[in-house]
């Protein structure tokens, strides 16, 4: 298996096993692999858009839809707690980890709080809002801040 | 990419904020969006959709203004 994906795959499912970041060291040892090597996986990662790395270019901050740190956006499933990037990707958790899940968030204005229910089926019937205010174009411009 | 009670609020956090008033996404489009790009992303044969996949899962999900163009330049 080509190395940058025995990287994105040990990243994304550490993410899946445990909700939180993997530490630069944790990935080398995973794909037996110096953490040089890893390094220069993270930085062709982020240049396809796989991840997003924080200012060190070794710790991650997004690999849509986990999210490397805490947010507003907290999904649960299997006895497991995530933070998803934004509203998009608190839906993608349970897509991706393909289980049940309780999303909780809040609205923007107002900060009532959201909790939703989604099964394989999706979300239950809710008349919430998903709004961006970045058009599809310029996502990547600052994905942080999309 | 956030969550909103209603139109009412996403008009009221806009204009609080300074913010042109984008297209509005049902939870049920969402799903759509979430399915199209997250359900193969723990598999090694996934990738992300292209700009012309793109156009067309959110076309597909009644998406299709210039905002969700992924190469437009005249969005604004």
């Amino acid at each position: 298996m080509d190395f940058d994906l025995q990287v994105k795959l040990a990243v994304y499912h550490h993410f899946a096993a445990t909700g939180g970041r993997p530490s630069l060291d944790q990935i080398a040892e995973q794909v037996a692999a110096d953490a040089g090597a890893v390094l220069e996986a993270y930085r062709r990662l982020r240049a396809q858009r796989v991840l997003v790395l924080e200012g060190d270019g070794a710790s991650i901050r997004m690999a849509p839809p986990f999210s490397g740190v805490a947010t507003q956006h907290r999904v649960e499933t299997g006895g497991v707690a995530y933070f998803a990037n934004c509203a998009w990707d608190a839906l993608g958790i349970p897509a991706a980890l393909r289980m049940p899940a309780t999303v909780h968030s809040r609205c923007e204005q107002s900060l009532e709080p959201l909790r939703l229910e989604v099964t394989a089926a999706g979300p239950g019937s809710s008349d919430w809002l998903f709004h961006c205010v970045v058009p599809a174009a310029r996502w990547w411009d600052d994905i942080v801040f999309t | 990419m956030l969550f909103f009670r209603s139109e009412e609020r996403v008009r009221e956090w806009c204009r609080a904020q300074g913010y042109p008033m984008r297209p509005l996404v049902r939870m049920d489009q969402l799903w759509g969006l979430a399915e199209a790009w997250y359900a193969t992303r723990l598999e090694p044969t996934s990738r992300r959709p292209q700009p012309s996949e793109m156009r067309e899962i959110f076309a597909g999900l009644g998406l299709s203004s210039v905002f969700w163009d992924p190469q437009s330049d005249t969005f604004d």
